[in-house]
Parts: structure tokens; C-alpha cells; sequence
């Protein structure tokens, strides 16, 4: 009976072997033990030996050809018996070993304490603290390169972070800035929609924004009865969380009483003077231009031009320097819908009066717009600030350090003094100076209260010097 | 292995009784009278002189640590002192015949052995000779201090003064020492007299001197192999496989008859019955005798003998016996216990603690130098004026030096303020060397017949053709392209040799080395045994000899066999030396799978870790070829990492095919084999094939196409490409099958968020195998990384994928908790 020639299993792993050399040809009659033909895998080569004495009557696989193990790939047997039940196409499929990938697939069995999947939340960015964002480095410099507000990022990075991929999708939909409102824009502690080109957010919408919600608070009264105590049951109040420009304010005005010692004189003057020019003004041409100039324009002159002789009210003090400035760089207190502003009116000494006026209304303006720049809100040397308008009649203003000296200017009233027969009344305006008392001492802070006194009163004389 | 030797079952289980002979235990005993025959004059004086020369340099420099000054002059001396007071007969008597042919490699107490050869060996040399070694010798700078301290004196005088003050200037870690100061007390060396490397790890020596034998052997060298070892270092498992290594049987059975004969090599255990304090006489050793170790070591019973180190002449003449047996008889190696005693402790902190004030008396009585010159008096070859006039000029001698070892203008330390980078060029070599030596390479037959070289060509050289895989019976694989570039250089440098366990007959237990015990003689490929702190610490001596070797450990896993071999030898020599040593070995080692927990893991951390180490691990036959190439053409020691995962692999990336010819992968460039834009997936090892299997599943899935990077080098590693890539893709993630915890990835992932810290989009992420055991083979895919890890990975840590849950936990409390418990 003829039977077949199977190509070994040199090893588990071993798949396929490679014929080097049949030692017998088709044909050949062969005894047990004769060596039929040699093969090799990958790490050894073999010979195998007939394991039945008879004639090779077929070889399926020649020399050099690779053939999977466990097949027949030859027949011995007598002349004339059939093979056809060995060769290979008529042998069992799937001899061919399942080759298994190095290392072996690597199954998905879920595990029981399997990661909830992150990111999947579309909540805003989430803040660690006021101003700060989590985001990838990455996400961060294509932030600021595209100026796209990253408060409008959904965050879809692990744990909340904003990633690449959340500021290229705010690049295409989402809140830009323009850069004029940017630096303000920054310190909101909101975002805002944004009605400029491409969506951005514009000076406008902030000043809107600032109006909009939070403003109106409704206290309801408590249940009020005739008499006795009356205690409402519910204390009622509303947390309003501060603006940052809010924080800003508050931390350096209690920075400024802290760091300084503060001393504030007050004098009036006769401002029959100034309100006389500022008559003569807006009598005048039109075409001049100069209606438009008011009291307190004609003040912020009077006070660049005596400043030049204090040099120590021009200042800055540090703790162990006074750097005192050539020019004088006036800030001008702004009140503004978001709090309080201070523009600096740059080398005012140098202006004349109309130009001072122009700067200073242009300054004010855009402080109230929330649309100056940065570098406009920074560099004064001396402050005025105003409420004179509001009917203040005195008040201590709060140094702006690292200055030296803060002007208040308070509202006209009218005083009397002794005039040739009985009393004469004229208008009043006092003026609050507020000074670094280690800085300057009172005594020269008096000098420049009482030389400001003399310029006002005597304004066209100021203006011929 | 060797199918020539049977193994016979009648023979071997016969009846009998194994016979040893009687070991010789000091039966030197010859006068002076006799020994004149011997010994001028002068010889006798001579050896009087060299044992005081080492008694005053060591008194010295006890004075030194003790009191901090020497002859009043203060120096402060903070490093070790292990002094070899009352062990000079010994020192003097081993390198009386010695040439400098002749090598001693020693141990922390090396002193005397130093100042013995060397005056040795100056003795032997002519004047002309003298002056060129000491000129050439770092540029003649060492030379220059002590010509320009003694212009008028002799060549010899020199000679002696450049010895003492080259050593001792080493000591003080002064950039004219012998090591530019690199090596110190216990390091100290100078090859021109045939003094080699001293260690400071007990029994360092043995391994690395049984190479350095080997080296002589197998290139055909002349000398004799010193491994000087203390009585401790009995107690040290490298030591005992070396023992073995050098007198292993194949030397006289299977060997060609030129190379037969045993490893020509001493082990000279100076016995001074201390390792530190434990006395290894009655305490820590059971051998009572040290000689009687050897009988179980070889039929010769290695020749052993106990000799009295106390009498110089005793051992002399042990040594003009065994060198004869070495060089005439071919039959080392051989074994002498030369009994010795330190009067000083094991370092002059130690308070003898451990021994009687009574014990120490005795010896001291029988002071070696005292004996010796009571013996030339009695016997009339000189008076006692002779001997004072000796010792005075040796002490006049040792002050010069001194004062000029601790000048600092002199004797300056090297200015690293001024050359911050001093040290760190001396680390690696970084040389190019095709070949050792231009003599003809030993090989059986032409390159081109050997049958596997036949059998490759029959391979397609690459992985994919058309697109489709290459079956692996057909295609080159990895094994192969590591198996060309050996061969080649087997052709090319004569003085490559590799050995390993099962290298020979077997091919190597993974079949790299197949159709190599058809080309290569024994002498160049031979089997060792399994002692991988002998086949690691012999391949170290080999390559500081001027030898390339390729040393296999077969698994990963058995490097800690070869610990101190690897991480203190291997390493270290090239800068402990000045960088005057060169260190061309290729450590093969092959990280396993599949076979559990202690054949399975990839410690490319561990010799990351180490300073001095270069560390490989191609993944794909181009590169372990190319990498093996380089390896081999380099003189710094290359830890070359394989994995049996893949030795069956066809090359899937250079579809050019593997080169047959010679070409270089320049160690330390990563390589890009998947080019990518949204991550950045860098691998070290065959995790590479898994990581592509993932960038397939992030590119199927989610359209993000991935860029992998395979390190190829662990050490060194230009970072560039790889941070190229991470500001492309802002993101990376590392993968390899070392386990997490201390993974060399942590390192990489760490220098990128340094580096490239502005351009990330989440911090690199690292997959490793698990921090526990590595379990049976079916629990792999619980340990090792997979592709699904890597996926799951990315969308936790780096880049949330849509629709995706994970399947393994990356989460912030899971990774807490692993590096909480340590698991």
C-alpha cells in the first residue's frame, strides 16, 4: 500500500520547511533508513530517512521549494498503486499553521475598572485659578498667535485641557479678538460675543458687555411692620464676583495706603479768573476751535506748568531713589463704566492749551470706550483727579505709586471775603493735593499748592509766561 | 557538544576512586650558599632593594593617612590607602623573572605589586629602551617632572624615580600619574612594563586576566598572565568560573595542535589570610588550605602549590618552576598560594579589631626584609653598611618624589573649569578600527563556501515584495543579516574571536552563529561555559589587550550573572585608564519571550544606566547588520540587544532590499519608519512592530496618521529627529517591553518635555510592560505593550479619540495606585 511522504515538525513553532536536496529521484527504489531527502528550517537543517521500503512513485515539491509542514510531499509505495488520495490539493485545508503575529494579538478584554472616556463634555475651559487656564503648551502659543479667546475654547484634551485641536476649532468658529480690545478683553472675566469682522470681539461689544449683566440688583425690602424690631426673616443679598479690573483697582489703592504715608493739604482759590477765560473761549470764533476747551482743561495746564518747579512732585519714589522727571506726564483720573482709569497725558508741560485740551478729550474718550491703549494707561508722573463735577467740596484722593503727588479738584462753590464796603462773594474752587510725605515734606508741597493758587487766579498771565 | 568526544554509559559508570597528588606546601629549602649558583651579588642586593623600595612607599603613605604628613611634610590625602606592609617578599619574588611580555593584573592592594614589576621590568630593559616608553608616555610630561627634578642622574635612576613617582602621582589623582589621575590608588597601571589594570572590586581581576591570557593564546602572544587575587576573593563566584575558564578540557582535547594546551595563565592568590577582617583561615573559607581548591579544578590539579611568600627567593623559584610549565609544557594554568601577612590593616582605618596584638608580633618577627638581609649578612654577601646605605638612598628617594607628587605646580590636577569636558571625553573612544592586527585571519575555508553564506544566497534580502510578505523560509532574515556582518569581519580582523554558551556545534540557541563552526578554528569560536561573569569579565581583558571580541550572553535575563563584569569592568576602563585603554567588545544579548519570568525581560535601562556603556537594539535586518557593522569597526563596548521575537523577521522598511555588501548604521540615530503628522510614537525594540500595528488602528479608525520612530540606540542618542518630529506632531508617546518603572523611556520622555516643551500638546506618555513578573506566555498580552495599550494611552492621556473606550486602564487614579502599591 503506498504511503506518503510527510515533510516533518521539527519544533512547535516551526511553519514551513525549505527542501535543499531529494537524494532519490522519482522512481528509485529505496529501503527503511535510506536518507530521502534534506531540508532545513530557519535555525537547523535535517535529513530524513525513509520510513518504508518501496519505490518512490511521486515528489510533489522539488528541491529549494518551501512546503508546510505535516503534508505529504511524496509517495512511496509499489508500481501502479494510486496516490491520488496524497496529493496536496486533495489533503485536508487549513494545514497551513495560523501564523501568529509576533507578540501574539492583543486581545481587548475590557477590563472592570476600565477609564471612563475622557473629554467628552462640552464645558467651558476649565479655570484653576482667576486667569488661569489649563491648556497644553502648544495650545497656547497657537492661541495667542491666532488671538482667539481661549475662555470659548471647549476643552477636549484629558482631564479638561484645552489641546491643539480645541484652538484650531475656535480659529474657525469661535470668538476673536481685535487687537484694540484684546489687552482690555484679557482681564474680563467673562466672554463676550462678538459682533466685528469674522465674529471678533470689538471695543464696542466690550463696552456693551460691561453694561449689560450684573448691573441692576434688586433688594426686595423685608416684610415691614408697624413696629417693634423689625428683623426680616431672609437677609437677602446677592454675591456679585469683581470684574478683574475691579481686583485691580482694589488691590492697588490698598496697596498705596500701605506702601506710603500720605498727607493731604487743601486750599481754595479765586476762580473768577478761569471761569472768565473759559467765558472769553467759548465766546469766541468758531473756527478757532477752541469752545471746546474746558475748566478742567485750563486746571491740567495751570498744573503741568507750576509742576516744572517741583521737581520732587514730578516723581517716582522708590525705596532708596526719587527719579524725577524732565517733563511732566500728567495722568488724568478717568471714571469709566468698568472703574477707574488713569490715561497719561504724556510731556504736558510741553502742549499749549488747545493742544492739552485735544489730548485730554481724546484720552478720556477712549478711556470710557474701553478702547485705549495699554501703553497710554501707564508712564505718569503726577495725577489729577476730578470730581469737582459731582459737587465733591474736599476729599483725600489715594496716591497712584510709585508718583509722589495726586491733585484733587472739587467743586466751585462761592465764598465771601471783606470787600471795601462790607463782603464780596466770588467763586471757590479748593484743591486737595495729596502727597508721599517720604518724599516731599508739607511745607514745599504748601509752596506748590500756593504757586498753583497764583497761576489760576492769575490764568492770562500763565499763558503769556 | 563536540560529536568527536563520546560520552560513554560503560565508562562513566564504572567503579573507581578519583586519585589526587600531593600538593607541595613550602618545600623550597635551599640556602644562600646554594642558591649563589642563581644569584649575583648584586641580584641578591637587588631583590633587598625592591622590597624596601615597596616597604618605604607604603610606610609612606601610612604616614600619610595616619599622621598627614611624611618627613614633617603635611599633605592631605582623603582617597584609599590598602597597604601591602609586610608583603614585599612576596611582590618581589612573583616579578623577579617576569618580563614585560609577562602581565600582572592585581587587586586593590597592587602597591607593591606595581613597584615590583615595574623595577622588574627596568632592570630587564636597556637604557634606549627606558628613555622611549618613558618619552613617548602621555607626550613625556610624566617623564618631564622627574628629569627636569634630577637632571644628572642616571637612565636607570630615571627610571626608578619615574616608576614611583608615575604611581604615586596616580594616587594623588594628579594629571601626571600613571592614569592622568584617573584611576587612583586602586586602578593604577602602566602597560610599557607589563603592568595591567589593578581593581577594586575583589576578584575583578580574575575574569579580566583569564581574557587577557586568552588574547595571548589565540594571537599567538608571547608572556605569561598574572591574575594576582587575595585570599578573599576565593569566596567570589567570577573567580571559581574563571578557574574553570582557564583550564577548561577543549584547550588540550579540541584545539588546534598549535593553540593546544591550557590558558597560559597564574593564579596567584597572595594569601594573607584576611578578605577585609574575615579571616578566611578558620573562618569564612572552607578550604583550610588555599591549594587544595585547585585540585578540583583540573586533572593537573593546576599545578598548585603553596609557597612561603616570606622568603623572596622561595617564591622566585616557585616561578622559574610554573613558567616553565606554562611556556614549555603548554599545560597552565597554574595555581600557587603564597602565604603572605599585611603588618598594616586591610586600610589604616581598620583597628585590627579582629586580630592579637600577639599574632601581629609573630609575624612581625619573622619580617620578610629583616629575614632575608640577616640571611645575606650570615652568608657573607654583604655587610650590614651595604644594607644601610640601600635603605638610606631609598628613603632620600621616596621624599624627592613625594614632594614632587604634592606640588601643584608640578603635579597639577586637571582643570576642569577650563576643560569642563576633561572627563566626558574620555568616556567613549570613539575610533574607527577595521581590523586589530594585518595578519591573515585563521578560517577553515574561503568566505564563499561557507554553507551559510550558500544558503543565504538563496534568500529574497527583502521582507515585502509586490506589496505582499515575504514568507519567512524564504526571505533574509534578521538572524541572517546579523550572521553576514559577523562573518565578514571573522574574514577581516584577525583577532576577532566569539565564544559564548553553545555558540560552537549549535550555532547559538537562536542560530545566528550557524555555518560559523565551519569557517572558524577553535581557537577564534569556541563554547564556554555557562559562567557569563567569565565570558563577560575574559572578553573585557581580551579587548583591553588589543583584542575584538564578541561575548553572548544567550538571554537578557542572565546580564546579572555578569553584573560587575558589565557594569564596573566593561564600562569603566576605557576612562579609569585616561583613556589610554580601548575597550572593542560587542556583547551580544538577546531579550526572550515567552519563557517567563526570568527569560523574558529587556534591561536596556539598566545598562543605560551605566557611564561608558553603548547601547544597541536593532529591530529589522538592515539595521542589525548595519548597527552590528558599526559595532564591530568601533573600540568602545557595545551592549548589542536582540530580541528572539524576531530573529525570523525580513526587513518590512529598506524595500531596496538588505545590502550584501559592508555598510554602517552610525550608532546613536534613531530612524523614522513611518512617516506622520498628528503623533509621534517612538519604540525601543520589537515593541516597534506593534506600535505600527496601532498607527494602522489610529489611522483606520480616526484618520490620524502616525509618525514611528525606533531609537535603534539607547546610548548614545541624537535627540534631533525625534524632536522634529514632536514639533510636527505635538504629542509622543514611548514604547517599549522593559517594565515602566525606571524604563530608559521615562529619561527620553523627560529630555523631550524639557526640549520640547512649547511645542507638546500633552505630556509624553510612556507604555511599558507591566511592573511585575514576566508570566507564562499565554498572560503576555496582559504584560507586555499591545497595540490596543498604545490606543487606549493616546485617548487618555494625550488625545481623546472619538467614540473610543478603553479597554485598559490609563487613568490618573489607576496610576497612582500602581506607583503607590509599586506594582
Amino acid at each position: 500500500m503506498a504511503t506518503p511522504i510527510i515533510m516533518p515538525r521539527q519544533g512547535i513553532s516551526v511553519e514551513t520547511c525549505i527542501i535543499t536536496e531529494w537524494h532519490k529521484k522519482k522512481g528509485d527504489r529505496v529501503e527503511v533508513g535510506d536518507v530521502l531527502f534534506s531540508y532545513e528550517t530557519d535555525k537547523a537543517s535535517f535529513e530524513e530517512e525513509a520510513k518504508e521500503a518501496g519505490v518512490l512513485l511521486e515528489i510533489f515539491f522539488e528541491a529549494d521549494q518551501e512546503v508546510p509542514v505535516l503534508i505529504p510531499i511524496g509517495v512511496i509505495g509499489e508500481p501502479g498503486e494510486d496516490i491520488t488520495p496524497f496529493l496536496p490539493e486533495n489533503m485536508a485545508q487549513g494545514q497551513a499553521a495560523d501564523a501568529a503575529a509576533p507578540g501574539g494579538a492583543g486581545g481587548a478584554d475590557p477590563a472592570a475598572d476600565a477609564g471612563a472616556a475622557a473629554g467628552a463634555g462640552a464645558s467651558p475651559a476649565q479655570v484653576l485659578s482667576a486667569g488661569e487656564i489649563k491648556i497644553s503648551p502648544r495650545a497656547r502659543n497657537l492661541a495667542k498667535k491666532h488671538h482667539v479667546d481661549l475662555r470659548s475654547a471647549v476643552p477636549t484634551g484629558p482631564e479638561g485641557r484645552i489641546i491643539e485641536r480645541d484652538v484650531h476649532k475656535l480659529v474657525e468658529t469661535g470668538p476673536k479678538v481685535t487687537a484694540a480690545a484684546e489687552a482690555e478683553y484679557a482681564v474680563l472675566d467673562r466672554p463676550v460675543a462678538g459682533t466685528g469682522i469674522g465674529g471678533r470681539v470689538t471695543t464696542e461689544d466690550l463696552q456693551k458687555a460691561a453694561a449689560g449683566p450684573g448691573a441692576a440688583v434688586d433688594f426686595a425690602p423685608g416684610g415691614a411692620t408697624a413696629e417693634g424690631p423689625q428683623i426680616p426673616a431672609v437677609i437677602e443679598y446677592q454675591d456679585q464676583p469683581l470684574s478683574n479690573i475691579r481686583k485691580l483697582i482694589a488691590k492697588a489703592m490698598h496697596q498705596s495706603l500701605v506702601n506710603s504715608a500720605q498727607l493731604t493739604l487743601n486750599a481754595s482759590f479765586d476762580a473768577t479768573a478761569i471761569l472768565e477765560y473759559r467765558k472769553q473761549l467759548k465766546a469766541g470764533q468758531e473756527g478757532l476751535g477752541l469752545e471746546n476747551i474746558t475748566i478742567n482743561d485750563l486746571i491740567l495746564f495751570a498744573v503741568a506748568r507750576t509742576l516744572v518747579s517741583y521737581p520732587a512732585l514730578n516723581a517716582h519714589f522708590f525705596d532708596d531713589t526719587l527719579r524725577v522727571f524732565k517733563n511732566v506726564h500728567l495722568g488724568i483720573a478717568v471714571d469709566t463704566d468698568r472703574g477707574l482709569m488713569v490715561p497719561t497725558l504724556f510731556d504736558a508741560n510741553l502742549k499749549s492749551l488747545n493742544q492739552l485740551a485735544k489730548q485730554a478729550k481724546r484720552l478720556i474718550s477712549q478711556a470710557k470706550a474701553g478702547s485705549i491703549s495699554p501703553d497710554e494707561l501707564q508712564g505718569g508722573t503726577f495725577t489729577v483727579t476730578n470730581l469737582g463735577t459731582l459737587g465733591i467740596e474736599s476729599f483725600t484722593p489715594i496716591l497712584n505709586p510709585p508718583q509722589t503727588g495726586i491733585l484733587g479738584v472739587c467743586a466751585i462753590e462761592y465764598k465771601v471775603r471783606p470787600a471795601e464796603s462790607g463782603y464780596a462773594h466770588y467763586p471757590a474752587m479748593t484743591l486737595s493735593l495729596t502727597i508721599d510725605h517720604r518724599a516731599v515734606d508739607g511745607a514745599p508741597a504748601a509752596q506748590f499748592l500756593q504757586e498753583l493758587k497764583q497761576n489760576l487766579e492769575n490764568f492770562p498771565l500763565l499763558l503769556a509766561k | 557538544m563536540p560529536k568527536s568526544q563520546f560520552v560513554s554509559p560503560e565508562e562513566v559508570r564504572q567503579k573507581d576512586f578519583i586519585k589526587f597528588q600531593d600538593i607541595p606546601v613550602n618545600q623550597y629549602n635551599k640556602t644562600i650558599k646554594e642558591e649563589k649558583a642563581n644569584y649575583s651579588k648584586e641580584d641578591f642586593l637587588r631583590i633587598y632593594r625592591d622590597m624596601v623600595y615597596i616597604r618605604e612607599f607604603e610606610t609612606m603613605l601610612n604616614l600619610i593617612k595616619t599622621t598627614g604628613a611624611y618627613n614633617e611634610v603635611e599633605y592631605n590625602y582623603p582617597g584609599p590607602a590598602h597597604l601591602s606592609i609586610g608583603q614585599e617578599a612576596s611582590a618581589v619574588g612573583q616579578a623577579y623573572l617576569l618580563g614585560v611580555e609577562d602581565y600582572i593584573f592585581g587587586s586593590h592592594r597592587n602597591h607593591g605589586e606595581i613597584i615590583a614589576k615595574g623595577l622588574s621590568a627596568i632592570h630587564k630593559l636597556s637604557e634606549d629602551e627606558l628613555l622611549e616608553i618613558m618619552k613617548e608616555y602621555w607626550g613625556g610630561s610624566t617623564f618631564a617632572v622627574v628629569e627636569k627634578a634630577n637632571p644628572n642622574a642616571s637612565v636607570k635612576e630615571l627610571a626608578v624615580d619615574f616608576l614611583l613617582y608615575g604611581a604615586l602621582a596616580e594616587i594623588f589623582g594628579r594629571v601626571t600619574g600613571f592614569n592622568l589621575g584617573m584611576g587612583g590608588s586602586m586602578h593604577a597601571f602602566f602597560l610599557p612594563f607589563g603592568i595591567y589594570p589593578n581593581n577594586a572590586i575583589v576578584g575583578g581581576s580574575g575574569p579580566i586576566a583569564t581574557g587577557a591570557a586568552l588574547f595571548k593564546k589565540a594571537n599567538r602572544k608571547k608572556g605569561v598572565v598574572i591574575a594576582n587575587l587575595g585570599d578573599g576573593s576565593m569566596g567570589c563566584g567570577p573567580v571559581w568560573e574563571s578557574l574553570n575558564f582557564a583550564a577548561m578540557e577543549q584547550y588540550r582535547e579540541l584545539w588546534d595542535d598549535e593553540f593546544k594546551g591550557g590558558l597560559p595563565i597564574i593564579f596567584n592568590f597572595f594569601n594573607n589570610f584576611y578578605g577585609m577582617g574575615g579571616q578566611t583561615f578558620g573562618e569564612t573559607m572552607g578550604y583550610r588550605e588555599l591549594a587544595r581548591v585547585a585540585a578540583g579544578v583540573a586533572v593537573n590539579q593546576m599545578h598548585a602549590e603553596r609557597v612561603d611568600g616570606y622568603d623572596p627567593l622561595a617564591v622566585i623559584d616557585a616561578y622559574r618552576r610554573k613558567l616553565s610549565v606554562i611556556t614549555e609544557q603548554k599545560d597552565g594554568p597554574v595555581f600557587l598560594d603564597v602565604i603572605t601577612y599585611r603588618f598594616s590593616g586591610h586600610s589604616p582605618s581598620d583597628a585590627s579589631s579582629y586580630r592579637t596584638k600577639e599574632e601581629l608580633d609573630a609575624w612581625m618577627a619573622a619580617d620578610p626584609i629583616v629575614g632575608y638581609r640577616q640571611k645575606l649578612v650570615d652568608a657573607k654577601i654583604a655587610d650590614e653598611a651595604a644594607f644601610a646605605e640601600i635603605d638610606e638612598k631609598i628613603k632620600a628617594t621616596m621624599f624627592k618624589i613625594y614632594k614632587l607628587a604634592i606640588d601643584p605646580e608640578i603635579s597639577p590636577r586637571a582643570d576642569l573649569d577650563k576643560n569642563p569636558d576633561f572627563i566626558g571625553d574620555m568616556m567613549f573612544s570613539n575610533a574607527k578600527v577595521e581590523k586589530f592586527d594585518d595578519r591573515p585571519c585563521d578560517v577553515l575555508i574561503p568566505k564563499e563556501e561557507n554553507p551559510r553564506i550558500q544558503q543565504i544566497q538563496k534568500k529574497v534580502r527583502v521582507g515585502v515584495e509586490d506589496g505582499k510578505p515575504v514568507s519567512k523560509a524564504r526571505a533574509l532574515q534578521l538572524r541572517d543579516a546579523l550572521f553576514e556582518a559577523i562573518l565578514n569581519k571573522f574574514y577581516t580582523d584577525p583577532t576577532l574571536i566569539a565564544y559564548g554558551e553553545d555558540n560552537r556545534d549549535w550555532g547559538g540557541a537562536f542560530a545566528v552563529y550557524r555555518g560559523l563552526t565551519e569557517s572558524l578554528p577553535y581557537h577564534r569560536f569556541f563554547n564556554a561555559p555557562i559562567s557569563e561573569a567569565a565570558i563577560a569579565g575574559s572578553a573585557v581583558g581580551y579587548g583591553l589587550c588589543g583584542g575584538r571580541v564578541i561575548a553572548e550572553l544567550m538571554y537578557c535575563d542572565f546580564l546579572g550573572r555578569a553584573g560587575d563584569e558589565v557594569f564596573n569592568q566593561m564600562s569603566k576602563w576605557q576612562s579609569m585608564s585616561g583613556g589610554l585603554l580601548k575597550m572593542p567588545v560587542v556583547l551580544r544579548v538577546s531579550v526572550g519571550s515567552k519563557y517567563g519570568a526570568q527569560h523574558s525581560q529587556d534591561w536596556t535601562s539598566l545598562c543605560a544606566h551605566i557611564p561608558g556603556l553603548k547601547v544597541v537594539f536593532p529591530v529589522t535586518p538592515y539595521d542589525a547588520k548595519g548597527l552590528m557593522n558599526a559595532a564591530l569597526s568601533g573600540t568602545d563596548p557595545v551592549v548589542f540587544f536582540e530580541s528572539q521575537r524576531i530573529y525570523d523577521i525580513g526587513e518590512m522598511f529598506h524595500l531596496e532590499g538588505v545590502p550584501e555588501g559592508y555598510y554602517e548604521v552610525p550608532i546613536g540615530e534613531p530612524d523614522i519608519k513611518k512617516q506622520g503628522k498628528d503623533i509621534t510614537i517612538l519604540t525601543v525594540g520589537a515593541t516597534l512592530y506593534r506600535a505600527l500595528d496601532a498607527a494602522k488602528i489610529l489611522e483606520e479608525k480616526w484618520g490620524l496618521s502616525a509618525e514611528v520612530i525606533d531609537a535603534r540606540t539607547i546610548v548614545p542618542f541624537n535627540y534631533e529627529k525625534v524632536l522634529e518630529s514632536v514639533k510636527k506632531t505635538g504629542r509622543i508617546l514611548l514604547s517599549s517591553d522593559a517594565c515602566e518603572r525606571g524604563s530608559h523611556l521615562k529619561d527620553m520622555a523627560q529630555t523631550i518635555s524639557e526640549l520640547a516643551f512649547d511645542y507638546l500638546d500633552a505630556p509624553p506618555v510612556v507604555v511599558g510592560a507591566r511592573n511585575w513578573i514576566t508570566p507564562a506566555h499565554e498572560y503576555e498580552k496582559y504584560f507586555f505593550p499591545q497595540p490596543e495599550w498604545i490606543i487606549d494611552a493616546i485617548h487618555e492621556k494625550i488625545l481623546p479619540l472619538d467614540g473610543h473606550t478603553a479597554a485598559t486602564n490609563w487613568t490618573r487614579n489607576e496610576q497612582l495606585r500602581r506607583q503607590k502599591y509599586g506594582v
